[in-house]
């Protein structure tokens, strides 16, 4: 938000959509190798628990990587 | 409404009435006897004929002493035969002093005890008797013999079935090639019969018993997991035990209808054929039947009666392409007795093996050599089978419906399958700490 001269301006950014197509399909992702992780260590299966659960955090770690930093760039952009 | 229920109240349900009576109930369309609920998955195909074919100028019924039991003297001669039980003994008491997990005294004696049921049925005997035990007959109860349509018949058979411990069950027209001409020095003889009977020199099933009732039971994969070890064949002979509960059962619930009912294990004739016909499954590269389901995991066994029953078609899921290309079995062999041709083919690896079908033969001597070698039995092929799996998780049905359809990623999955460790062998001294559920499978499995 910005003050100028008694006006608040309100400026709304508008996620393209792909962002959206691709924000959904990081979650599927990341509910499909949970699900697996799970599913692999009620099997007693260790191999296919430590690669999901592998795959699960390295997925999440680098989700949260890319959406803290896009959320520090447009903050800086807004400054 | 998922699609089973679609099928079974929408137009499945339709389909049986006008169906059965439009063509006075015919036996040879499953889609007409209301046995939805008792479907293979979405991805599981019905066929007219198996897809292994039988060459009809060959194939012919087995005589069972020609297989590896019936004919070990023979196969490996006396003096190698007694060598290899000696070096088995040896090792057996080497491996107890060594207090080797899978191999103790608490493993062995689990293997021996699990057979215990079993032990009480045989060759038209026991729990296994061709006559009537206890169950009162309609007749004793002043009512008719149980009446219904083929559909309404199969149902309730294929209940009752679950009920005694099936994890699934198929119906299909006796096909009397698949019954050994002898067993045990008597001849079978199928004869114009009421009832069915045996005596000094042969056993005589009825004309009139024209369906076998397939069945399949679990066996614990927490244990074959631990092959080869004496834990691994706990899990077979508790498989056998249960398949001797499940027969008895059924067999005298077929009589208390009012109906003639052969019960049937190892004995009597092949298991796998009229698993095949019966749609339980396909003949995979181990030479035994592998389930949409349960992949290997299982036993096998069956029951011939004279009720009238609507059948099952066999199946397809694409296993005849996958084993092409998979091979595992044959890899994890200890004693390579599995083919790693390309193609099943007609050609048999010895006498031990019954002519005129298409499989891929296995070296059987071989195989039950390595039983006294390791001492305990074996059943490598069994773990290590992509098939094998708990189905804990979405992705084996993902992968399983996508190999079923999509040939093509057949060797992607295989390679796949063995990168995610799924096939090893598991620690025996764990497994005494596993909290199994009972009989050490989940009976929930395949149950959609
Ligand atoms: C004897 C026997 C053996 C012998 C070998 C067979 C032989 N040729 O001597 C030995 C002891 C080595 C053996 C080993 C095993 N066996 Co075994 N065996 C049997 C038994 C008792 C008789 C089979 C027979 O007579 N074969 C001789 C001729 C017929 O063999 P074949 O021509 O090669 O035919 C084979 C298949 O092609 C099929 N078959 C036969 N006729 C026809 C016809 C058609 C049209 C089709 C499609 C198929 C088919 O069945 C035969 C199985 O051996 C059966 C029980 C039964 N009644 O079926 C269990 C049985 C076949 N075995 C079974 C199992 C599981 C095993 C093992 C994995 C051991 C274990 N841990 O449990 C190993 C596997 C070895 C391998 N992959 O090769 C299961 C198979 C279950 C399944 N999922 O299919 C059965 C059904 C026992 C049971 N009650 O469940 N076995």
């Amino acid at each position: 938000m910005k003050r100028n001269e008694g006006y608040c301006y309100l400026k709304i950014r508008k996620c393209p959509f792909y962002i959206w197509i691709i924000r959904g399909l990081g979650i599927v992702w990341l509910v499909f190798w949970a699900e697996v992780a799970v599913g692999s260590r009620m099997e007693l299966e260790p191999r296919a628990f430590g690669i999901s659960i592998g795959v699960f955090t390295v997925s999440l770690i680098l989700g949260l990587f890319l959406w803290i930093r896009g959320n520090l760039k447009r903050k800086k952009k807004s400054l | 409404m998922d699609r089973r229920d679609f099928f079974k109240f929408g137009l499945g349900g339709a389909g049986l009435t006008i169906g059965e009576s439009l063509t006075g109930s015919s036996d040879s369309d499953s889609s007409l006897s209301g046995n939805h609920e008792f479907d293979h998955p979405w991805w599981v195909n019905r066929l007219e004929e198996p897809k292994l074919p039988v060459d009809d100028r060959v194939y012919s019924r087995f005589n069972s002493r020609k297989n590896v039991f019936g004919s070990m003297v023979k196969y490996y001669g006396m003096k190698n035969l007694k060598e290899l039980r000696e070096r088995s003994q040896k090792k057996t008491q080497r491996y107890y002093r060594e207090n080797r997990p899978g191999y103790r005294l608490q493993d062995r004696a689990l293997a021996d005890a699990g057979w215990v049921i079993s032990r009480l049925g045989g060759l038209n005997r026991g729990t296994r008797s061709w006559t009537r035990n206890f169950v009162r007959t309609p007749q004793q109860r002043g009512v008719e013999e149980y009446k219904g349509s083929l559909g309404e018949a199969a149902h309730m058979i294929k209940a009752a079935a679950r009920y005694f411990g099936a994890a699934t069950v198929g119906i299909t027209r006796l096909d009397r090639r698949h019954i050994n001409a002898k067993e045990r020095g008597k001849r079978i003889v199928f004869e114009g019969v009421e009832e069915p009977y045996g005596n000094k020199e042969k056993l005589v099933i009825p004309d009139k018993c024209k369906y076998a009732v397939s069945m399949s039971v679990q066996m614990s994969l927490d244990n074959i997991a631990c092959s080869p070890t004496a834990l691994s064949s706990a899990g077979s002979s508790m498989g056998y035990s249960r398949c001797e509960f499940l027969v008895a059962g059924l067999t005298e619930f077929i009589r208390g209808l009012g109906y003639v009912a052969i019960p049937s294990v190892n004995d009597l004739g092949s298991s796998v054929a009229p698993a095949v016909d019966a749609g339980l499954g396909e003949l995979g590269r181990t030479n035994r039947l592998i389930t949409p389901e349960f992949g290997p995991m299982v036993r096998l066994c069956k029951v011939l009666t004279d009720l009238p029953l609507a059948v099952d078609k066999p199946i397809d899921f694409g296993l005849l392409e996958f084993c092409k290309v998979c091979k595992r079995c044959a890899e994890a062999c200890p004693c390579n007795c599995l083919s790693f041709e390309d193609e099943p083919s007609f050609e048999v690896k010895g006498p031990w093996n019954n002519p005129g079908h298409k499989a891929w033969f296995e070296d059987s001597p071989q195989c039950l050599a390595y039983w006294q070698e390791s001492t305990s039995g074996c059943s490598n092929c069994l773990r290590v089978c992509p098939w094998t799996k708990k189905d804990k998780t979405v992705i084996h049905q993902i992968i399983k419906g996508a190999s079923a359809k999509i040939p093509a990623l057949d060797a992607f999955f295989t390679s796949m399958d063995e990168s995610f460790g799924y096939g090893r062998q598991r620690s025996a001294r764990k497994w005494w700490d596993l909290n199994l559920p009972e009989y050490g499978v989940d009976t929930t499995q395949g149950k959609g």
